[in-house]
């Protein structure tokens, strides 16, 4: 438990000297907000205009594909926020400059990851919860503690699937020079999140439930809100399995760091 | 002389291209990965309509639109307002500046290369495996040399936009943002994210008077009508160079006039 505390203690002076340094570029952070409720906005934009034309897709109305797509905003916004420092991870090991967290009497994932606080993911959080109590009010669901508790459980859940999936494309270049590709594609995923997974025949619905999860970021934990009648059994398993495929990301990126040798410089 | 620079600097951006063969690979393997999803999701919006066509696009043609559209992208953009945004961080910029090329001419030819090699390893595959999946959909006559001649101007002007956009960071030491803004609003209004034909007919009408649907729908039109008359492909055509010709000189402009707020520290 005091672990716990210190590593929070340093967490906090480590993100406080983060954001100061930030500030310094003030117009960078205004004009990235700004990009960021653009890339939301078309998002919002195109299913509105798809919607104009067709009815419905497989059984989903408007309404409950606006859920699932606040729903995904949320569960990817600590993704965003605090695990940013993934993108560069290719930088420190290629420069060499990566053996600094090597020195550190603390946990090197931990030191590593917080070094970055993202603010702009926090222009996504809003409109995340904006689509999504839009969404709520218009399909007439019942508020309630329970729906709220389980929505936070849900939310919590998902969103440890895409950190774990980027953890693991981020450590690849620890086994690759030049891996940004792969981080680069793999971010490519988060997009698909927000369409029910149904819409995929059985062998990529397999795939996108087991191997790349990412019918977890919003498919199978929006349900317990959204079709409560019918709740299949992966959606009450996604915490466990979302802690599960954390703990392999962590691993996978810590075997990576301890095979890390420098530079040399 | 100055075609031997211009041909030695596309060399030289093949020859780059071509160092990172596995990143082309992972490049196509991630537009099969799109093509899937895309496949599905407009099977599944498709299916809910009656007669299978909708505002004049039935399930192939948008399938063949958006697909191709993804892999136009992978293709064109070359990402120049962020390598342009760095370089001015950098201070890299003064030494482009000292290139006995003017500096637009350095960053075309620096792309155009990497553009080509690009288009032939991952645009040509996915071209070929969207017309099995499709069942040879996408007309192959006249329309094809119209799209690659649409295809190479809806590339000048995007890179015109591009150094445009990459321009402004000299002024606004932001990268990340400038570019996530200029990208949606490109592929937004140019309809590579939904087709321009779903469209509400006034914002169909606004795209239509700005330049980013001649990026990606003029080629693609090419490729989902096959029965274009010819005065409509060179209209189109037509309306394609007068934008490359107005963006690019006002790229050009532009960067003349803000060249010297260029400050560089150190270096």
């Amino acid at each position: 438990m005091s672990k716990l505390r210190f590593y929070l203690k340093i967490y906090g002076k480590i993100i406080v000297q983060d954001i100061k340094s930030k500030m310094s570029y003030r117009s960078d952070f205004i004009i990235s907000i700004i990009g960021i409720l653009l890339t939301d906005a078309s998002e919002l934009l195109a299913f509105y205009i798809t919607f104009l034309n067709f009815p419905s897709v497989c059984g989903w109305t408007y309404h409950e594909m606006l859920f699932l797509y606040g729903f995904s905003l949320i569960a990817l916004t600590p993704l965003q926020c605090l695990f940013d420092n993934n993108w560069n991870l290719r930088h420190y090991v290629y420069d060499g400059d990566f053996i600094k967290y090597c020195f550190r009497p603390i946990n090197i994932f931990f030191y590593f990851i917080s070094e970055d606080f993202d603010t702009k993911g926090i222009g996504q959080f809003f409109v995340g919860l904006g689509t999504l109590i839009y969404a709520w009010t218009k399909l007439r669901l019942s508020v309630n503690f329970i729906s709220i508790a389980l929505l936070v459980v849900a939310l919590i859940s998902a969103s440890l699937f895409m950190i774990a999936i980027m953890n693991i494309a981020a450590a690849t270049c620890f086994y690759l020079t030049n891996s940004g590709y792969v981080i680069g594609t793999m971010s490519k995923f988060r997009d698909y999140a927000k369409y029910p997974v149904t819409i995929f025949s059985t062998f990529f619905r397999l795939i996108f439930t087991f191997i790349i999860p990412i019918a977890f970021i919003a498919y199978y934990p929006s349900l317990v809100v959204l079709r409560p009648e019918k709740i299949p059994i992966l959606t009450w398993l996604s915490p466990v399995y979302g802690i599960f495929f954390f703990y392999i990301s962590y691993k996978v990126w810590m075997l990576g760091a301890s095979k890390y040798s420098g530079t040399g410089s | 002389m100055r075609i031997k620079a211009w041909v030695s600097l596309t060399r030289a951006s093949i020859m780059e291209f071509l160092q990172f063969r596995l990143s082309a690979f992972v490049m196509f393997i991630g537009n099969i990965i799109y093509l899937i999803v895309i496949y599905n999701l407009w099977k599944a919006i498709f299916a809910s309509v009656d007669n299978g066509i909708v505002n004049g696009m039935s399930f192939n043609d948008t399938m063949i639109y958006l697909v191709l559209a993804s892999a136009q992208f992978t293709f064109m953009e070359a990402y120049l307002v962020w390598e342009m945004g760095r370089s001015i961080q950098s201070g890299r910029i003064v030494l482009e500046l000292l290139k006995p090329i003017s500096i637009e001419q350095y960053k075309l030819f620096g792309i155009e290369g990497g553009n080509i090699a690009a288009f032939v390893v991952t645009f040509i595959p996915t071209f070929i495996i969207v017309q099995i999946i499709t069942k040879g959909a996408i007309p192959m006559g006249i329309n094809i040399l119209y799209y690659l001649i649409a295809a190479t101007l809806g590339m000048l002007i995007n890179f015109s936009i591009d150094f445009l956009i990459g321009t402004v960071c000299l002024y606004t030491e932001s990268t990340w943002g400038i570019n996530i803004m200029k990208q949606v609003v490109v592929l937004f209004l140019s309809g590579a994210v939904v087709p321009l034909a779903f469209f509400p007919s006034k914002l169909r009408a606004i795209a239509m008077f700005l330049p980013f649907q001649a990026i990606y729908n003029t080629p693609l039109t090419f490729l989902t009508t096959g029965d274009l008359s010819m005065f409509n492909s060179l209209k189109m055509l037509g309306t394609q160079a007068i934008w490359v010709v107005v963006l690019f000189a006002l790229a050009k402009l532009f960067w003349r006039l803000s060249e010297r707020v260029i400050t560089v520290n150190g270096g």
